[in-house]
């Protein structure tokens, strides 16, 4: 952004510290009068490295490290983590693990929405919504909880296979808890649908089209707001997303409230989800026999290699890439998040509309600070 | 389309410049790139062969061959091919043509590469560091022969 201002502009800035993130990062905007005339994202105050960190520290070490990237997604971190690990080692995971995978991943898919979309209205100063919402992330919490021992960081996966399994009356457990939470979500969408207020801050503000958001790298939930169905789920299945039935949310306005509808959909397609695996999930050991991969596996050397490996975050397309040069630690690994990209297209969207709007636009990308600094 | 046919398409637009290309999967292909000309290979893969979403950029760094690789990982939103692009550069000074003018996202990728690597991108719309201070440009943290891990982590500070 060019920092010269004429006498009838003025920058304003926002943040680091601002309500509207989870997260510090500075908006710098260029107004005349209400009108964003310019802006910039400046990054880096939560800068961890975590990128050096994991060459410093060995492929099980790595698995806790990758939760801390992004609290809110911090089972799909691992996911690509031990994913690219078991690409490289060529390590078979069994039948069971996968679906216990896909649950975790969907459950920790439908808390981060449901914070996501709670947040988000009380950016608008809907704040009873994220009461709603919050109390009702506590019941998905709590599941996550029964199975992993942790509520935010799980470091639940392991290359192979996963920690733990299901605990006895799981199934029972979901079975309520989704029973409430599918009256939960029909009820906010009727809320959202309904309110006057709501609606005149999200209809119509902020719209991408297909060919900006595909053109700008943007994925999840923003880009299939837009109408472009790209799921890595379904374009490059893994676990056991083949076997199971479900759709990709779409929507076509690509404003605001398409966004939020899209994330409402997607909780009712992972509650669909994991109610197939608890149905289908078969019996059998959690880790490969006769391997040494297991709950605790020993330090070992992982074959040399290079592998890109990504997974659908709540948030969008997630990859790991990962050299490995056949010692115990990996030589390089590069974090793709999808923040990355979201983050960065807000000075285009931003540009000529007014500051009211500045939350609205931004808080509705769901976008976590943590994520793209590393 | 398939990972042969781009391949094939790949090395018969550019028969100079493409290079050790592999076929790892149907989905992951891998190839070298000479540094001269990684924009006009960009704008064909965009153009021509639907390669339309950069995943990501960034830089490897190997001491032993005083080399920098800066691989550029290129998915597409039509067809499930992900290309994995090295382009190799050296470790004294690493320069290479900027792609932001054909992946607009491309922006943060290099400006975080040029600050972690030191890799210089020509004819970039804005070189400064995106997450590190400006007083730690020049110390190219994510080399490998960097000394400052762990010594100026905040503990070693207090």
């Amino acid at each position: 952004m060019d920092e010269t201002v004429e006498p009838s502009e003025m920058i304003v800035h926002l943040g680091p510290q601002h309500p509207m993130m989870p997260g510090p990062f500075r908006l710098n905007a260029k107004l005349r009068g209400e009108t964003i005339v310019d802006s910039e994202v400046e990054m880096g105050w939560i800068h961890k490295g975590i990128e050096k960190i994991l060459e410093n520290k060995t492929y099980l070490q790595g698995i806790t490290i990758v939760d801390r990237i992004c609290y809110l997604a911090a089972m799909t971190n691992e996911e690509a983590y031990v994913g690219c690990v078991e690409k490289l080692a060529g390590i078979e995971v069994p039948e069971r693990s996968q679906y216990i995978r896909v649950i975790m991943e969907e459950l920790s898919r439908i808390q981060s929405h449901l914070l996501g979309m709670g947040e988000y209205a009380s950016f608008l100063g809907f704040v009873s919504m994220f009461m709603y919402t919050i109390r009702d992330r506590e019941d998905v919490m709590s599941l996550i909880d029964s199975v992993t021992g942790a509520r935010v960081t799980h470091s639940f996966l392991r290359y192979g296979g996963v920690k733990d399994d299901l605990p006895d009356g799981f199934k029972d457990d979901v079975k309520y808890v989704f029973g409430n939470l599918r009256k939960a979500v029909d009820q906010y969408e009727e809320l959202y649908r309904t309110d006057d207020i709501y609606r005149a801050r999200t209809v119509g503000i902020g719209v991408l089209t297909a060919d900006v958001a595909k053109d700008l790298g943007v994925s999840g939930p923003p880009l299939r707001a837009t109408g472009v169905a790209f799921d890595i789920r379904k374009d490059e299945p893994y676990l056991v997303y083949d076997d199971l039935d479900f759709k990709v949310c779409t929507q076509t306005d690509g404003d605001v409230y398409a966004r939020i509808q899209v994330r409402l959909d997607e909780m009712r397609e992972s509650m669909h989800i994991i109610e197939q695996c608890l149905d289908q999930i078969p019996s059998g050991p959690l880790f490969p026999e006769d391997t040494p991969y297991g709950k605790r596996s020993p330090v070992m050397r992982i074959p040399a290699g290079e592998v890109f490996h990504r997974v659908e975050d709540p948030r969008g397309e997630m990859g790991f890439y990962m050299v490995s040069d056949g010692s115990d630690k990996p030589y390089r690994v590069k974090i793709r998040g999808p923040v990355y990209p979201t983050l960065q297209t807000l000075p285009p969207l931003l540009k000529g509309v007014t500051v009211a709007d500045i939350v609205s636009i931004a808080g509705s990308m769901d976008t976590c600070t943590s994520e793209v600094d590393r | 389309m398939d990972a042969n046919s781009i391949i094939t398409s790949l090395k018969g637009k550019f028969p100079d410049d493409i290079c050790d290309d592999i076929m790892e999967s149907d989905i992951r292909i891998g190839a070298k790139v000479k540094p001269e000309n990684v924009v006009e290979v960009c704008r064909y893969l965009k153009e021509d062969l639907s390669f339309g979403h950069l995943c990501c950029e960034f830089g490897v760094d190997y001491p032993d061959r005083n080399e920098i690789e800066v691989i550029y990982v290129i998915g597409s939103y039509e067809h499930p091919v992900v290309l994995t692009m090295k382009a190799i550069l050296p470790r004294d000074n690493p320069e290479i043509e900027s792609v932001v003018p054909v992946y607009w996202n491309a922006n943060w990728y290099e400006r975080e590469t040029y600050e972690l690597f030191g890799v210089k991108y020509l004819n970039h719309p804005d070189l400064k560091p995106l997450v590190l201070p400006k007083e730690m440009l020049g110390e190219w943290p994510l080399r490998k022969d960097y000394k400052g891990f762990p010594n100026k982590t905040a503990r070693n500070l207090v």
